[in-house]
């Protein structure tokens, strides 16, 4: 049976955030926390693996513990368990830290074949997490994966398609391998009420920093990120254009055809 | 570590064995300056072979070296010999910063080497600055989906890793040094630890519709954008000659393909008349459009879109669209 861990992170819904005129500062409160959206279309890889190969997927997240709603919601479309690394010694990681932090908490419970993580998070957006934690996990790893072909326990191989920027090539990759997804033919699957209700049953264990034996410290959180964010500032917006009103839409559209045409 | 043992700004050479990626060449002219105030020497690594007339153009970006790399494993591209490669001559070499292009490929390795040599890595800056208190490089990149700048350091570890969107920087060459080195070095990576094998290779085939990043008029829909309003936008772009093109939230709810959103992490274009509808002015997506004429329709006033286009109108998006078809069709 295929072992299976799929990546998921709670993040804001950027869209959602607005930034205070008078501080320049992102206002956070209010904004909701949803599944990272590129998640969900590798849990769905991850699905349709399980469901053609058979297997078990785990989940694992790292974040507060209100991240739980984002693995229910992934529960509820057919992940088996779960595992939400929360501490706050844990807060404040880059990819770096946080490839790490994975990796030492996933190795208390299991070893996998097959890891998925969704090609980006809406917040941080750096698309590293995939190939970091690869490295940690010092497994194969296919980026950009736009299609899972075959997999094959007996041969401990994979058949997969990889989107290049001018093609798309097929890979022949030893298991263990990390996959990150390519969203075209993996769809977010919308959980059922039979899902919900299920998912409400299933297990999700809690590690901290401190069930994890031999953790270093030193790389983990603030202290072990190389990356620092010194400051933020709002974009510097340059001067606003002209807006067009001439008293009517009709009117104003025509102005607008014009400037076009001219 | 002491910072001051690092030296050098080095960009990785991406090629196809014949020609240089743009983007490594926008990198060379861009980390020029940097180096010009650093005082460090800008380094073409190249693994592989490529031409001399390749070279050429790396030197006419102002590289002062070029390090060679010949050896086993680089036929084609691979994570496990891409990455050792960095990891390898990072650490016989001790660059202050490594720089990448953020190509499929280049984004497949450079964390994972990152991760090797235990530094940071930053992604998508759109803009650099040399700290000469600090001697650090800062990354500014767009962060919260655009709605803020953020400056990432790596103020304790080197190398500095960072990866670059293609088209974030222009090429500019400013000429061959007088003195350059070219250093050849052997890296061999044994072919049966990589762990991927190419079974087949199949090019895009070219879609007109899809091709936004050559298209002179993009009609560009934005997060309110209605699924059966889109047609309408469809219309409008061709009575115009353009095509259509979207956002970010756009490709998310799944309603057009990645391959239509404009922005830093989509196509970057280069119209002669891009015209938005219903799009708020994310950084990451106006870094993206480089418009003769930009022209924003968006209901709130206040959105950032105004302050890039050359001509907006306030109002709601479907009804000007409506509007326009309307006095175009006239």
């Amino acid at each position: 049976m295929l072992k299976i861990l799929c990546c998921v992170k709670q993040v804001p819904d950027v869209d959602q955030m607005r930034m205070d005129p008078e501080t320049g500062n992102l206002i956070r409160a209010g904004v909701p926390a949803i599944l990272n959206p590129q998640d969900a279309n590798a849990l769905s890889a991850a699905l349709k693996v399980k469901e053609t190969y058979g297997g078990e997927i785990t989940l694992i997240t790292m974040g507060p513990p209100n991240a739980e709603a984002a693995l229910r919601e992934c529960l509820a479309v057919g992940a088996d368990k779960a595992v939400l690394v929360t501490d706050r010694a844990f807060g404040n990681a880059d990819t770096l830290a946080t490839s790490y932090s994975i990796l030492s908490a996933a190795n208390t419970q299991d070893t996998f074949d097959m890891i998925f993580c969704g090609k980006e998070s809406l917040d941080g957006a750096t698309g590293q997490m995939g190939a970091q934690l690869a490295q940690r996990f010092g497994m194969a790893q296919v980026t950009s994966t736009l299609l899972i072909k075959d997999v094959s326990e007996e041969t401990g191989t994979a058949v997969v398609e990889r989107e290049l920027d001018d093609g798309v090539e097929t890979l022949e990759v030893k298991l263990p391998c990390l996959f990150t997804i390519e969203k075209t033919n993996y769809p977010v699957r919308i959980p059922n009420l039979k899902g919900k209700l299920a998912a409400k049953k299933k297990e999700i264990t809690t590690v901290t920093a401190n069930d994890i034996p031999d953790l270093d410290r030193g790389r983990i959180g603030d202290p072990g990120s190389p990356t620092k964010v010194p400051r933020m500032f709002p974009p510097v917006l340059p001067e606003p254009g002209v807006i067009l009103d001439e008293g009517s839409l009709e009117a104003t559209v025509a102005k607008l055809v014009d400037i076009i045409r001219a | 570590m002491d910072k001051s043992n690092y030296r050098d700004m080095w960009v990785h050479v991406e090629h196809d064995g014949k020609a240089v990626h743009p983007v490594s060449l926008e990198l060379l002219c861009e980390i020029r300056k940097l180096c010009d105030q650093s005082g460090d020497a800008l380094v073409a690594v190249v693994p592989g072979d490529v031409t001399e007339s390749e070279q050429e153009k790396l030197l006419a970006c102002g590289a002062d070296k070029l390090i060679l790399v010949s050896g086993t494993g680089y036929e084609r591209y691979n994570t496990e010999a891409y990455s050792n490669l960095y990891t390898v001559l990072s650490r016989k070499y001790r660059p202050s910063a490594v720089f990448v292009g953020a190509t499929v490929n280049g984004r497949d390795f450079a964390p994972h080497f990152a991760a090797n040599l235990e530094t940071g890595c930053t992604s998508d800056a759109t803009e650099l600055i040399y700290n000469p208190e600090t001697k650090d490089i800062e990354f500014v990149e767009p962060a919260a989906g655009g709605k803020i700048m953020a400056v990432i350091t790596i103020p304790v570890l080197r190398p500095q890793v960072g990866t670059i969107r293609p088209g974030t920087f222009k090429c500019v060459p400013t000429g061959k040094k007088e003195h350059v080195e070219i250093i050849r070095e052997e890296v061999s990576f044994d072919p049966a630890a990589i762990r991927t094998r190419l079974l087949g290779y199949v090019a895009n085939e070219f879609d007109p519709e899809l091709d936004i990043a050559n298209c002179e008029t993009i009609v560009c829909v934005g997060s309110p954008v209605k699924e059966e309003s889109l047609p309408k936008y469809r219309e409008l772009a061709a009575l115009l000659g353009g095509k259509l093109a979207c956002t970010r939230p756009v490709v998310d709810r799944e309603l057009l393909p990645y391959k239509l959103q404009v922005g830093q992490s989509g196509v970057m274009v280069k119209p002669k008349l891009y015209i938005g509808f219903g799009v708020s002015g994310a950084v990451n997506h106006v870094t993206g459009v480089d418009a003769e004429k930009f022209i924003a329709v968006n209901k709130d006033p206040a959105a950032p879109i105004f302050n890039y286009c050359d001509y907006g109108i306030v109002g709601d998006m479907d009804e000007v669209c409506d509007a326009m078809l309307a006095a175009l069709k006239a």
